[in-house]
This record gives structure tokens, C-alpha cells and sequence, in this order.
């Protein structure tokens, strides 16, 4: 692959929560039908039950903060890449959340989806 | 002058958007020294009342919404002396949702006090009408109809809980605390209104036992 896993991790990210924390219902283009959500526990496969769990989730203001991003590539043949990020993140003007997140991406054409997405509240 | 406070953990529970932060926030002396463990992700707000059987204090522990991406971990529970649970009378989901909080607290809290509260009755559009309102009856806990907007019987819950952590009945707050002024008012009438219907809806049988936790 052409494309530094370092610096596409760090665009997609900025890209993921950027967009989550603006309208979190447009991060279903990221997903196919055989990705997997764990959110704090509960699996979601699909796009479509993903986005639906996102959207749904409870609060309205949602900002993230990123503390750091380490990514790897994740397979022999090159092109997935494997990215931890922690952070924290507010909801509703509450105080800081710790969390980390992974995501498996997969190249597709020009670009990536999100296989897997493992999301986790530290606190 | 030092003198002797009785120190309590509070647990502070319920949905997301019941209005806990809220209403822990309307006590101006917690407010004042309030500190958040990141770590935790927990807000222990002091709230101090002098009492006649001496000065208590609640350290309230309330979340930073991490209830909004599913359940809170045990180490929010662990070593609560009292509880208070929380639902938003405009919304019927955090009612239906309070035996889920009772469940979580019990299992980790055996036996400790619990007050059920309801809040922003202060809003006219009430959902959750006090005959709706059961679960405590079954759970022998105490129920309040509280507005944080308007103080609406802020020092209740905490006075029941005092009571039952001294082990004295009558047992009685002897200043008020300094609240945060009221951001809305409710109608004497109304208030009586609302106090007349809790009164009928506690004097009514307890609903079919099939339906276990309403």
C-alpha cells in the first residue's frame, strides 16, 4: 500500500469523530453488513444496526478528545490496518469519559470501511 | 472550632437526563467543593446538614452520564451507605427503568436506605402519575415528587435517609441549607394538588403481584 497506516489512522479518526460528534446518524457509509460493533459490550453487526445504535444512544452533545493514536498494519499481505485510540469524550457537558476504541480497517477501492469497532468507557 | 461530622457515601442513580446532576448541584455548599475523579469518572459532591443529633454529611457520588452508554460499573456501588434513585415524571422509559436501577444497586449495596425520587414535576406535562407510581411500595423504599429546577422538596430525600442512618425517626434538620435559587416556582395549589394525589395513590392496594416490579 501506498497510504502511511500512520497517517491513515490519523485521518480517519479525525474524520470518525468529527463526524460522530456532528451528526453521528452519516457514519453508516464507514460500516458494511458483515462489520461488528462492540459497544461497551453489546455486538451490532451490519451497518445499518450499527448506525442504529449510535444514533440511538442517549445523549445529544457529544465531543471527543484524542489522547493518542497507534496503529498497525493488519494482515501479511498489507492493505488493513489496526487502530487503538483512548481518549476521553464529554456528553451533554458532563465531565471527561476516559474510553479507547479499535478499529479493523479494510481497503476497498480508493478507500476504507470499518470492519471492526471495539468501544469501550474506561470509567 | 472542629467538630464531629457522621460522613456518608450516597449513590446516586437512574437514567440519563433525569436531572440527578441537577439536583445535586442545587446544594451551594457541595457545589462549592465538588471534585471529579477522572479515573472513576465520578463527581463526589459534600452535601452538609446540621441535624439536632449532629452535623451529617452525604458525599454523593453522581456519574459523567456513563449511564448513557450502558450500565455503571460496581466500583460506583461499592461502599454505598444510601441511595437515591431518580426518574423524570415527563418520561415513562425512566420509570419503567427504575426496578433495572434498584436491581443494580441491591446487588452490590445490600440493604441500605433508598429514596425513589421523581423529578421536574415542576413541568406541566406530567407522564408518571403519582397512582402509576408503585415500586417503592414493594421495595419498601421512600418516594418523593421533587422539582431540582425549583427546589421542590430538596432536603426530603435526604432527610429520610439521615433518619434512617442515625436510626432516629425523629430526627430533624435544624438550618436550611443554602440552595441555588429557584429557576422556576410551582403553584401552592398545585403543589397541594400533587400531594393530595400521592396521598390517594398510597392509600390505594398495591397492583396484581403477576405484574412483579409495577
Amino acid at each position: 500500500m501506498s497510504v502511511d497506516f500512520n497517517t491513515l489512522a490519523k485521518q480517519f479518526c479525525e474524520f470518525y469523530y468529527q463526524t460522530f460528534d456532528t451528526d453521528r446518524s452519516q457514519l453508516g457509509n464507514l460500516y458494511r453488513d458483515h462489520s461488528m460493533l462492540t459497544f461497551t459490550g453489546t455486538q451490532h453487526q451490519g451497518a445499518q444496526a450499527i448506525v442504529e445504535k449510535l444514533v440511538g444512544l442517549p445523549f445529544g452533545q457529544v465531543r471527543h478528545k484524542i489522547s493518542d493514536i497507534d496503529a498497525q498494519p493488519a494482515s501479511a499481505q498489507g492493505g488493513d490496518v489496526i487502530v487503538l485510540v483512548t481518549g476521553e469524550l464529554c456528553v451533554d457537558g458532563d465531565n471527561p469519559l476516559p474510553y479507547a476504541q479499535v478499529f479493523h480497517l479494510i481497503p476497498d477501492g480508493s478507500s476504507y470501511y470499518v470492519f471492526n469497532d471495539i468501544f469501550r468507557l474506561n470509567a | 472550632m472542629s467538630q464531629e461530622v457522621a460522613a456518608f457515601k450516597l449513590v446516586l442513580v437512574g437514567d440519563g437526563g433525569t436531572g440527578k446532576t441537577t439536583f445535586v448541584k442545587r446544594h451551594e455548599t457541595g457545589e462549592f467543593v465538588n471534585r471529579y475523579n477522572a479515573t472513576l469518572g465520578v463527581e463526589v459532591h459534600p452535601l452538609n446538614f446540621a441535624t439536632d443529633c449532629g452535623n451529617i454529611r452525604f458525599d454523593v457520588w453522581d456519574t459523567a452520564g456513563q449511564e448513557k452508554f450502558g450500565g455503571l460499573r460496581d466500583g460506583y456501588y461499592i461502599n454505598g451507605q444510601c441511595g437515591i434513585i431518580m426518574f423524570d415524571v415527563t418520561s415513562r422509559i425512566t420509570y419503567k427503568n427504575v426496578p433495572n436501577w434498584h436491581r443494580d444497586l441491591v446487588r452490590v449495596c445490600e440493604n441500605i436506605p433508598i429514596v425513589l425520587c421523581g423529578n421536574k414535576v415542576d413541568v406541566k406535562e406530567r407522564k408518571v402519575k403519582a397512582k402509576t407510581i408503585t415500586f417503592h411500595r414493594k421495595k419498601n423504599l421512600q418516594y418523593y415528587d421533587i422539582s431540582a429546577k425549583s427546589n421542590y422538596n430538596f432536603e426530603k430525600p435526604f432527610l429520610w435517609l439521615a433518619r434512617k442512618l442515625a436510626g432516629n425517626p425523629s430526627l430533624e434538620f435544624v438550618a436550611t441549607p443554602a440552595l441555588r435559587p429557584a429557576e422556576t416556582a410551582i403553584d401552592p395549589e398545585v403543589m397541594q394538588a400533587m400531594q393530595k394525589d400521592l396521598e390517594e395513590a398510597n392509600a390505594m392496594p398495591l397492583p396484581d403481584e403477576d405484574d412483579a416490579d409495577f
